[in-house]
């Protein structure tokens, strides 16, 4: 399996939303890693390299933000695609989104559906 | 949700490190097999001398073959499979209310950025259709206005026969407004009337309410047989309830609007109408933006210029219409002189039949160049009689300056503006002297000393008002005459003054010689005709001991 995504959210029901919003693609050979911090998050992404991040800003010890600035900025990781996912409204993370470097910005509640389309595109799958 | 997927289970790095961390401390070799017989993990060996299966209720989802403890490997994977399963339908479940909030809140959304009740209802309805998988829609509303059944909106293919439900009311009534929501299973009449297609096999409905009170209903079908599920029709409730709301504020917003705006506009038009009543002007000099403002007792004081205009010898002159004519005939005249008045910074305080009074509030100046326009209004009006063959008519113009009160009279039920003022009788008094002077616009002393130079004036005489002591100056404007008629009377003006000298004296003969030679001048000056006439009575009769007027 070479196709990683991983899924980075301190709640554990947003995870078990993502993955299940994303179960169909378990068949096209795609692996799910989760992490519920920014930290663990940063050590998955080095180790593991996934191909797509969705990564929720609010977070303990390391924010998405952070995780995103490092992997993008300071580690120039460019073969992963970051989606942020925050709180519906938050105007001004949209703009510090786009400085971290992220690829998309996402609000939740998200749409299941975009979501998943997003995620199929990345992969490169139908 | 997708099937339980054993390769899924198996295939994860963790769970196959695991697996094979047991078999290597148990010192075994297995493989797992899908239930296709592909080998998921593991190498097979040629001798299978046993086969366990990996099963999750009841069904046999592959097999652990190789070493016959390979019965705890398939235990530990249906365990782990049977944990996966339960994840997955928790999963499935949460995902679903997740996605209903998600709709709901979208919809919420949009439900704030929409006030138009009739367009709740197609976001409404496309909101449903988009979550609830059907092939047509309706949202029929009640119009408590019009008493009517109303379909603000309609989607999807063609299951819903627009004509047949506005000609079936009563039975969509019954269903629309039952005040149930359900998932239909006979709806064989529905069908019958033709307010279905035949197509339909799914029929659901959701009752739009706001706490009791029904407003209408989101119908759905579909072509499938049992296309609508529990799930569907709760959430289809949902949005019907949520729209309920929205639909109720925005009806109750659009007829407060409706209200405001119908109250402005009588208003308005009370406005319009009670100011060609009472003057705009009057209500302002009292103080006041409107009418409504106006009580009892209001009264401002002010210095005016007080204007009379009447038709002389109008009894005559309406004796030959008849009384149709006769409202015609002053009405346009009032309608000629009226715009003058206003132009002129004035206003009509009263039209009296055949004259008019306005009050000039703010200079005398106004009131006089109103006058001589006024004045050359009836010259042109002349000129078209003339043409049509009718008499000429005479207007008289008097006005005087002075202070006036004016208030809001009356009792609590029926009020009235006045003025209350001597100014007023005493302009009454001067339009009146216009025609015993013959002339057509006379004022008093108390305007005319506001002029300086700008104007032309002949001192006509003093009278005694009735019932005052003081006497009253009355000098006549020329200013209003025609070209003509105008540089004749300038002509004339300084052997006039001397002869009113003269006059004054009660040196008559001097007078009238010197009027005679106006007259030569100018034969049509009425007014000096009336001087030597008067001039030769004294002359012959002596002046009367009370005629006031002379030194």
């Amino acid at each position: 399996m070479d196709k990683k995504i991983l899924i980075v959210d301190d709640e554990a029901h947003i995870r078990m939303l993502i993955g299940q919003t994303l179960e169909e693609l378990e068949d096209e050979g795609v692996e799910f890693l989760t992490a519920d911090n920014g930290a663990s998050a940063l050590d998955l992404i080095q180790s593991e390299r996934p191909k797509l991040v969705f990564l929720d800003v609010m977070m303990p010890k390391m924010n998405g933000m952070d995780v995103c600035q490092k992997v993008k900025k300071d580690l120039a990781i460019d073969d992963v695609y970051i989606i942020l996912l925050t709180a519906k409204g938050q105007e001004l993370d949209r703009q510090r989104g786009q400085e971290v470097g992220a690829d998309v910005y996402m609000t939740k509640p998200f749409d299941p559906e975009v979501l998943l389309s997003k995620a199929k595109q990345v992969l490169n799958l139908s | 949700m997708s099937k339980l997927s054993l390769k899924n289970v198996v295939g994860r790095s963790d769970i196959s490190a695991d697996i094979r961390a047991i078999c290597k401390e148990l010192d075994i070799e297995i493989w797992i097999e899908g239930e296709n017989g592909k080998v998921l993990m593991g190498s097979p060996t040629e001798q299978s001398s046993s086969a366990f299966p990996i099963s999750f209720g009841g069904e046999t989802l592959g097999w652990v073959k190789g070493h016959e403890k390979g019965i705890l490997i398939a235990n530990l994977v249906s365990h782990l499979a049977a944990k996966e399963a339960e994840k997955k339908s928790l999963g499935a479940e949460v995902l679903n209310l997740y996605q209903e909030i998600n709709v709901i809140f979208n919809f919420s959304e949009k439900l704030a950025e929409t006030i138009e009740p009739d367009a709740i209802a197609r976001v409404t309805l496309d909101q449903a259709m988009h979550s609830v998988p059907s092939g047509g829609g309706i949202v029929v509303l009640w119009n408590d206005d019009t008493g009517q059944l109303e379909i603000p909106a309609l989607s999807g293919e063609r299951l819903f026969n627009r004509e047949k439900i506005r000609k079936n009311t009563s039975l969509l009534f019954k269903i629309a407004f039952s005040g149930q929501s359900e998932i239909i299973n006979d709806f064989s009449v529905l069908r019958e009337k033709g307010i279905i297609e035949e197509g339909v096999q799914s029929l659901m409905y959701a009752a739009m309410k706001v706490k009791h009170r029904i407003m209408g209903a989101i119908i759905l079908a579909g072509r499938n047989a049992d296309q609508f599920s529990a799930a569907h029709l709760k959430l289809t409730v949902t949005l019907a309830l949520q729209s309920s709301s929205a639909i109720e504020s925005a009806m109750l917003y659009e007829r407060n609007i409706r209200e405001v705006r119908e109250r402005e506009e009588a208003i308005l038009r009370i406005h319009e109408v009670t100011k060609k009543f009472v003057p705009n002007e009057f209500i302002r000099s009292l103080g006041k933006d409107v009418i409504t403002d106006v009580k009892l007792g209001d009264q401002v004081e002010k210095i005016v210029t007080v204007l009379f205009t009447d038709i002389r010898d109008f009894t005559t002159l309406s004796e030959k219409m008849t009384p149709e004519e006769n409202f015609h005939f002053v009405s346009s005249f009032n309608a000629r002189l009226g715009p003058i008045i206003k132009s002129h910074n004035g206003f009509i305080n009263q039209y009296l039949g055949d004259s008019i009074m306005a009050i000039f509030p703010e200079n005398p100046e106004d009131a006089l160049r109103a006058a001589i326009q006024m004045q050359r209004a009836v010259y042109d009006l002349n000129v078209e009689r003339i043409t049509n063959g009718l008499s000429p008519i005479k207007a008289g113009i008097g006005m005087h300056t002075g202070p006036l009160i004016m208030g809001i009279t009356g009792d609590e039920s029926r009020m009235d503006a006045a003025t209350i003022s001597d100014t007023v009788n005493t302009a009454s008094r001067i339009e009146s002297l216009t025609k015993y002077y013959k002339s057509p616009l006379l004022i008093s002393q108390d305007t005319r000393q506001h002029f300086n130079g700008q104007f032309h004036f002949r001192q006509l005489g003093r009278v005694r008002l009735k019932g005052k002591h003081k006497l009253l100056n009355i000098i006549e404007c020329i200013d209003g005459f025609e070209q003509e008629q105008l540089e004749k009377r300038l002509s004339t003006l300084p052997n006039f003054n001397e002869a009113m000298s003269f006059y004054h004296e009660q040196q008559f003969e001097n007078a009238i010689e010197i009027f005679k030679l106006i007259l030569a001048k100018d034969p049509d000056d009425q007014t000096v005709k009336f001087l030597v006439e008067t001039a030769t009575h004294y002359l012959e009769q002596g002046v009367p001991e009370k005629e006031p007027g002379f030194s």
